[in-house]
């Protein structure tokens, strides 16, 4: 079955392809290595290997800097995929979890929990995970009203749906204001931590459930990549070769659902990776979604590290939000495809 | 072995736009659809391709019921083009003609190599294959997506008792040459034994090329038989509403 599975995958790639895949994969791996080493404490990764590291070293490495870095590169990837996906289900080269809305409303999902787990479930068995929930509901939600809104807009629906994304992010935005205004002093203080969005301060036991569920939905979501391909001859016409467009519709909305809100969840809103990320890969080899779509999340993965380590290294001993690194890239970005667009 | 359209209505918002249709697509037959804009062809093959269902009456392929069969199943057994072409994303020529390739149990390379070249020569379209799509001229588009549609029927591992293709004015932003050539392809399909079911506007290219023609105006169907029974001067010019002229020793149709 898994072999069957792996003999369509290399039917759809090109030699090209495969080897930008591994050279990725090559990539993802060093930049984790580096992303692991570098900070304001520097070791090497080898000494990890060769035992010669101090107690203090190795709980700054296992604790700290290890699940920092791992967490960063599933989030990427997470964003990532999404962003492909996305791009692939509305057709269209614009649509990001971010600017679109989704993530915004993963974020007020995360917000009224944080604001009102006291207030309804003061003894609730499984609080910590009440945070990740509220927030894949939360983008669910955004992603089926932005659906609604698009669909049948044909060509025209980009504009639409930035227009929509722009309402969404304003509305989650007030959503967030309220509960921030209504918040005692212990919220806040928990709202505010979780706004800023930053990989540090995470611990194994949140991530480790975390990681699992976004790494499965990904390999589950790549066994659609066909299907995607298909529906960029238009809705009916992937209908008529076979795909239950209903069906994929539901698939994809479920799973950028659930990687973005668990994303948005631990690390708070971070902006255009999901944008730039399909973009550049598209760049690089080709758009067929068998090549697409790993990639991005390769390539997701490793602009989150280094971004990462560029907000730990750029000003230290402080440390820049994440968000702020990726928007710094990601807007001029934008701007350029807008530009390259109007070419067109 | 046939498609069996039997008293098709279908409506939207009260106003129907097709009225108690009845048609038979047989297999090794070209049925051309021909009728004036808005007279409900491209609704009918909607209908008969499965995208939207009927207020009443049934569709059936190989006196099979069309909403008993599966989508998967239906793409086996009909391909469909449509006047849609568009693609937003940079594919290859290539890749939008896999496209229609409908993978079996296994892939077999080979196998969708052979149906590739094969469907290359038809269309004469290899030379475009490592192309970009959006980089294509239109007409160039219109072939590829006639590619797709035929390599969709060319996979042989499923078990079909016939197969249909069904074309929604695919002659349009076509030279006379390519219009020529498209349809000498689909006239050599229906020799192979395929059911083809298609909407046309040129009068004179229906009249030489159908084994079988329909006239539906306001939803209805206004003649159906062979060309010769069907292209007659008032039937023609009850259907389009103008004066059509049929000159008998040229067969040629002509209406200014």
């Amino acid at each position: 079955m898994m072999f069957k599975d792996f003999n369509i995958f290399f039917r759809y790639i090109s030699l090209k392809q495969f080897t930008i895949f591994n050279m990725l994969i090559v990539t993802l791996i060093f930049i984790i290595g580096l992303g692991i080493s570098i900070g304001s404490f520097d070791f090497s990764v080898l000494k990890y290997f060769s035992g010669s590291l101090t107690t203090l070293e190795e709980e700054v490495l296992i604790n700290i800097r290890f699940p920092r870095v791992i967490l960063a590169a599933v989030v990427g990837a997470a964003l990532s995929m999404s962003g492909a996906c996305l791009q692939g289900l509305f057709r269209n080269p614009l649509a990001d979890p971010g600017l679109i809305g989704v993530s915004a409303g993963a974020a007020l999902g995360a917000a009224f929990s944080i604001a009102m787990s006291a207030e309804f479930f003061p003894d609730f068995l499984f609080t910590p995970y009440l945070l990740p929930f509220s927030a894949i509901l939360g983008s669910a939600f955004v992603i089926s009203i932005l659906f609604i809104i698009t669909r049948g807009f044909g060509f025209e629906g980009m504009t639409y749906m930035l227009l929509a994304g722009i309402a969404i992010n304003a509305f989650a935005g007030v959503g967030i204001g309220i509960l921030t205004y209504i918040s005692d002093d212990a919220e806040l203080r928990g709202l505010t931590f979780w706004t800023m969005g930053s990989f540090g301060g995470v611990t194994w036991t949140l991530i480790i459930p975390a990681i699992i569920i976004i790494l499965s939905t990904i390999f589950w979501t790549l066994r659609i990549s066909r299907k995607l391909d298909l529906l960029q001859l238009g809705e009916p016409e992937a209908y008529r070769l076979g795909v239950d467009i209903k069906k994929l519709r539901f698939d994809i909305i479920m799973s950028s659902a659930i990687i973005v809100g668990i994303s948005v969840s631990l690390t708070g809103m971070i902006g255009f990776v999901g944008l730039v990320v399909p973009h550049l890969v598209r760049l690089f080899g080709g758009v067929n979604h068998h090549y697409l779509l790993p990639c991005s999340a390769l390539t997701g993965a490793i602009l989150m590290v280094s971004s990462d380590l560029l907000s730990r290294i750029l000003i230290q001993p402080a440390e820049l939000p994440v968000g702020l690194i990726t928007s710094a890239i990601g807007s001029p970005f934008f701007l350029w495809l807008i530009f390259r667009m109007r070419k067109k | 072995m046939s498609i069996e359209i039997k008293n098709i209505s279908f409506a939207v918002n009260d106003f129907e736009i097709l009225k108690e249709v009845s048609l038979t697509i047989k297999k090794n037959e070209i049925l051309t659809l021909l009728g004036p804009n808005g007279s409900g062809k491209s609704t009918l093959l909607k209908v008969v391709s499965g995208d939207i269902n009927p207020k009443s009456g049934s569709v059936s392929f190989d006196n099979i019921m069309l909403d008993k069969i599966s989508i998967i199943d239906r793409a086996r057994i009909r391909s469909v083009m449509s006047q849609s072409q568009d693609i937003i994303y940079d594919f290859s020529v290539k890749e939008v003609i896999e496209m229609g390739w409908l993978e079996g149990k296994e892939f077999v390379t080979e196998k969708f190599d052979n149906a590739l070249n094969k469907v290359g020569e038809e269309c004469k379209i290899s030379h475009l294959f490592e192309k970009s799509f959006n980089k294509l001229s239109g007409g160039e588009k219109r072939k590829v997506h006639f590619a797709r549609t035929l390599i969709q029927m060319y996979n042989k591992d499923f078990k079909t008792t016939s197969r249909y293709i069904m074309l929604d004015e695919p002659t349009a932003n076509l030279d006379i040459s390519h219009e020529l050539q498209l349809i000498n392809i689909l006239k050599n399909k229906a020799n192979e034994g395929f059911g083809v079911f298609i909407i046309l506007h040129d009068l004179n290219l229906a009249y030489h090329f159908s084994d079988k023609v329909a006239l539906i105006k306001e939803g209805k169907i206004h003649a159906f038989g062979s060309p010769k029974e069907v292209f007659k001067e008032d039937i023609l010019s009850e259907v389009y509403d103008l004066k059509v002229h049929f000159d008998t020793s040229t067969k040629k149709i002509s209406y200014y």
